[in-house]
């Protein structure tokens, strides 16, 4: 997890707010993937966008907001100078960093060692090529970003 | 957009075989687990086979649920395999290390070429 800048308020795509209810990450994750459909991801990239997008939605529900239908989590989709980045921010900053959850092990896992769940900040990690945090307050702001790949072709408008 | 989730199941050549459709979420966790304890009552069945064709989206409650199937399968000293995984979401069994304990096919009738071993 790096720390970066943050993108130009004029490199904003479109930016919106969706309940804090469980499924709702499938409409952040249809929304985003449209937002940045003409910006030169690959289909493969973009599958990894989606599912890191997903989870950091799912994790601003359930933990940031913890399912208060009425606190919206904020979605902010950005060109970027190699790509785009999308902010997701939630209520529940002040919290552990993430950074201090244990790392999931499938040995210990299948063990019952660990939870089975946990994979959540794993998969995004993993997905993106870049992902930071930012806390302002109870404003917890988890950044994503993904660079255009060299053989993707397109550019972005 | 949303694709519930539900599962069936039959017997073959000492398989039990699971057909999975719809999204691999925390909602999949009873059907599935019930459907393995139900396939799995009186057989002899030493593997288990997750059939991912008509899955489109795995989330990461969704990933907790096959360690948990996983791990049950073990305990039971049946194998997992699973086939009609995406590009996609067989590169997250890779990572999450799913795939080192799941025998990934190309095509449900695939044998593995090196069958693993009854875990102990």
């Amino acid at each position: 997890m790096v720390t970066q800048r943050q993108p130009r308020r004029d490199d904003l795509l479109t930016s919106f707010e969706v309940a804090s209810q469980p499924g709702n990450e499938r409409v952040v994750l249809a929304r985003v993937a449209d937002a940045v459909a003409a910006f030169g991801l690959d289909g493969r990239q973009t599958r990894r966008l989606e599912t890191a997008v997903a989870e950091a939605a799912m994790n601003a529900i359930e933990h940031g907001n913890r399912e208060a239908a009425t606190v919206p989590v904020e979605v902010e989709v950005f060109r970027s100078d190699g790509g785009v980045v999308v902010a997701i921010t939630d209520q529940g900053g002040g919290g552990p960093s993430p950074a201090d959850l244990p790392e999931p092990d499938l040995d210990l896992k299948l063990a019952g060692e660990q939870t089975p769940r946990g994979w959540g900040l794993f998969l995004i990690r993993h997905m993106v090529d870049s992902l930071w945090v930012t806390d302002h307050g109870p404003r917890h702001t988890v950044w994503l970003e993904m660079e255009v790949s060299p053989t993707s072709g397109a550019e972005g408008p | 957009m949303i694709k519930p989730f539900a599962v069936s199941g039959h017997r073959e050549a000492g398989s039990l075989v699971l057909h999975l459709v719809g999204d691999v979420d925390a909602n999949a966790f009873d059907p599935l687990l019930g459907a393995y304890a139900k396939g799995t009552v009186g057989t002899s069945a030493d593997e288990v086979v997750l059939d991912f064709t008509r899955v489109g989206y795995i989330n990461s409650s969704g990933i907790a649920m096959i360690v948990s199937l996983l791990g049950r399968a073990r305990a039971d000293h049946r194998r997992v395999a699973a086939y009609g995984l995406s590009d996609h979401y067989r590169q997250i069994f890779e990572i999450t290390r799913l795939s080192d304990f799941i025998d990934i096919r190309e095509r449900p009738e695939e044998a593995a070429a090196e069958p693993r071993p009854r875990p102990s």
